[in-house]
């Protein structure tokens, strides 16, 4: 014990001592990690969420269909329960599905498509709040800014049919609750709940709601199918299974399938790309630090004959090499945290403006940081240990004599 | 007086690129607080002699080779060598010796107060006095808080000198301890030894390739012979009483 702790003592005092070699030491190491520091900083932040952007993108996942069908609720159930499915609901006859908006800041009317939305629509993700019941809506960006409206303001939408030989309009007064952003959805589209699109071709085809007292046909005991959907797959890699699916069921759809390759091949090579350099950084970092710290050994080797020579024991005086390659190892890896962290905030500040959302470049979370320290340590560790079992197989009288 | 080292056809070899160097003790028996002077010139095998004698080198055959610091601690230090005993080598080393060395051998790191004490803190031996009043007799006391770096060549021998004796070891090796200095700090220093080893009753053990230094010295000396055997291959030296 006690010859342990002068061992910690003496290899302290010598290690700062011969401050300036400690210096070169810690100075080598920290410039090779900090460079590997910062290229992962870079493949964690900007490069994984524009990958992940890219996968997650909805365009990507959607599954469209093509024609028109006949879907039952019940089939919708089916793939509403699936897990390789994200979000579907169900589309209308595109006429059918249309609207009149009118705000009192535009001049003119603009019919729009209208889309059922739901909890967990892709589409709207990034929005707080979805359209419940008859009288709220989410526009799209390009209908808004044809419309000249804000969220939180109310238009005027209106329906037209021919219905027995007369025309007729019916109008609705809508809050607009948000606006989808345009790297959404670049289309003129207003989002409402099922029952609304519902109502709206109810009242097109010559049927009554009574719930907003349209009037019209009664035909309570009619059973509900819908000739299309709109469909997102949980991943990009569902997609093309859900689609061998659907076309086997006789379904006719639609999906970016060439492009998904060409996001996932994308993806596979910028990986192997990063795997390359990051395996290869962190031989080279190991082959770096473990040679200076073997050689750090080897110089040594008369004063750690010495320390034998009074009477230190051989497994103890491995620890003197180690303990000193542990200082390089911590202090190196501060060094290079700080310079990273240096290069972080600089390459976020200069990078940001240039940058549409909100994001950050380069990034590393606290437990990146500690998995750097662990290698160093145990690349450290493990050099000095070789290099001090071997000084410390020696006879204490081989290093005792310069030459 | 009881002898303390006991060394029978002790042999050690060195063979480099075919030349080979041989050195061979028949029998040669060192008693307690003797001073012996191991003699002969440059390469002949006096500090693989007394590195053999300090225990930090292993000899390669020995009929006997025995330690005896104390009448009741005999070792036996072939067969802790032959048996790996590193621990038990360096703790004996660590009690009952003390090695100078030709130059250096202080720790750079630590003051000479520090250097001289290391072997005490080794043994837990308390902080005394005697440190201290070995460093005033060896003419170091002044340098005490330097760094060995900042001494020259004769104090850091005179530093040497006490660390080597500030934990009271039995045994005192020199190898050429003055080989570096100039004649006139040589003796001095010497002079000094020799009266301290006197005082503390250690026995003293030091090579040196100047004759007429130690036959001044009145030290007994092992004299070294050599020959040239196996077709002029090996170089043997003998060390005889």
């Amino acid at each position: 014990m006690n010859q342990f702790k002068k061992i910690i003592s003496l290899s302290f005092r010598d290690y700062s001592h011969e401050w300036r070699m400690s210096g070169c030491f810690v100075l080598a190491l920290a410039s090779v990690l900090a460079p590997m520091m910062i290229l992962f900083g870079l493949k964690f932040g900007i490069v994984s969420s524009m990958i992940t952007g890219l996968i997650e993108n909805p365009g990507n996942r959607e599954i469209r269909s093509v024609g028109s069908g006949s879907y039952e609720q019940a089939w919708f159930d089916k793939y509403a329960g699936r897990k390789e499915v994200a979000f579907i609901i169900p589309k209308t006859r595109s006429l059918a599905a249309t609207i009149q908006l009118k705000s009192k800041n535009a001049g003119r009317i603009y019919s729009t498509e209208l889309f059922a939305t739901a909890e967990k629509d892709p589409l709207l993700e990034a929005l707080k709040v979805k359209p419940e019941g008859f009288y709220q809506v989410i526009l799209s960006d390009s209908i808004a800014n044809k419309l000249n409206v804000q969220k939180g303001e109310r238009i005027d939408g209106s329906l037209v049919r021919q219905f027995r030989g007369k025309r007729e309009r019916v109008h609705i007064d809508l809050q607009v609750l948000d606006v989808a952003p345009a790297n959404v959805i670049s289309r003129s589209v207003a989002f409402v709940s099922l029952e609304l699109l519902l109502a709206t071709e109810s009242f097109k085809d010559g049927r009554a709601v009574t719930e907003l007292n349209w009037s019209g046909n009664i035909n309570d005991k009619e059973v509900r199918d819908y000739p299309s959907f709109r469909m997102y797959a949980r991943s990009i890699r569902n997609v093309e299974n859900l689609v061998n699916e659907l076309e086997q069921d006789g379904i006719n759809v639609k999906a970016n399938i060439a492009e998904i390759k060409t996001v996932q091949s994308i993806d596979q090579n910028l990986s192997i790309i990063f795997w390359i350099i990051a395996c290869v950084g962190a031989v080279g970092f190991s082959f770096s630090l473990g040679a200076s710290l073997w050689a750090n050994v080897d110089r040594k080797r008369k004063e750690l004959s010495i320390l034998r020579l009074v009477g230190f024991q051989g497994g103890k005086i491995i620890l003197f090499p180690v303990l000193q390659s542990m200082y390089t190892g911590l202090l190196g890896w501060l060094l290079a945290v700080l310079i990273y962290l240096i290069a972080e905030q600089t390459i976020n500040q200069l990078l940001a403006p240039n940058l549409e959302i909100e994001q950050v470049i380069c990034y590393l979370l606290p437990q990146h940081f500690f998995w750097a320290l662990g290698l160093t340590m145990f690349v450290a560790a493990t050099a000095a240990i070789l290099g001090g079992i071997r000084a410390s197989r020696i006879e204490p009288s081989d290093g005792l004599r310069d030459i | 007086m009881s002898v303390i080292y006991s060394l029978k056809n002790v042999v050690k070899s060195r063979v480099v690129d075919g030349a080979g160097f041989s050195l061979v003790v028949p029998s040669v028996e060192i008693k307690a607080q003797e001073n012996v002077a191991l003699v002969g010139h440059s390469g002949c095998g006096k500090s693989t002699l007394l590195d053999m004698m300090a225990l930090a080198l292993h000899p390669d055959s020995a009929d006997e080779f025995s330690l005896t610091p104390d009448p009741e601690e005999i070792y036996d230090v072939d067969t802790l060598w032959k048996k790996k005993k590193q621990n038990v080598l360096a703790k004996i080393r660590k009690q009952h010796i003390g090695y100078v060395l030709q130059q250096g051998g202080l720790l750079p790191y630590l003051t000479v107060r520090e250097n001289i004490e290391l072997p005490r803190k080794l043994m837990n031996m308390p902080d005394d006095d005697s440190t201290r009043s070995i460093a005033r007799v060896m003419g170091i006391h002044r340098q005490l808080d330097k760094l060995p770096g900042l001494l020259s060549a004769g104090e850091r021998q005179r530093v040497a000198f006490t660390r080597a004796l500030s934990h009271r070891p039995s045994i005192l090796l020199a190898d050429e301890p003055t080989a570096s200095l100039d004649p006139i700090t040589a003796r001095k220093i010497m002079a000094v030894v020799m009266e301290l080893v006197k005082g503390l009753k250690i026995t003293m053990i030091t090579a040196s390739h100047d004759w007429a230094h130690v036959y001044k010295m009145d030290l007994r000396s092992l004299h070294q012979e050599a020959e040239v055997i196996d077709n002029g291959n090996v170089y043997q030296s003998t060390f005889r009483d």
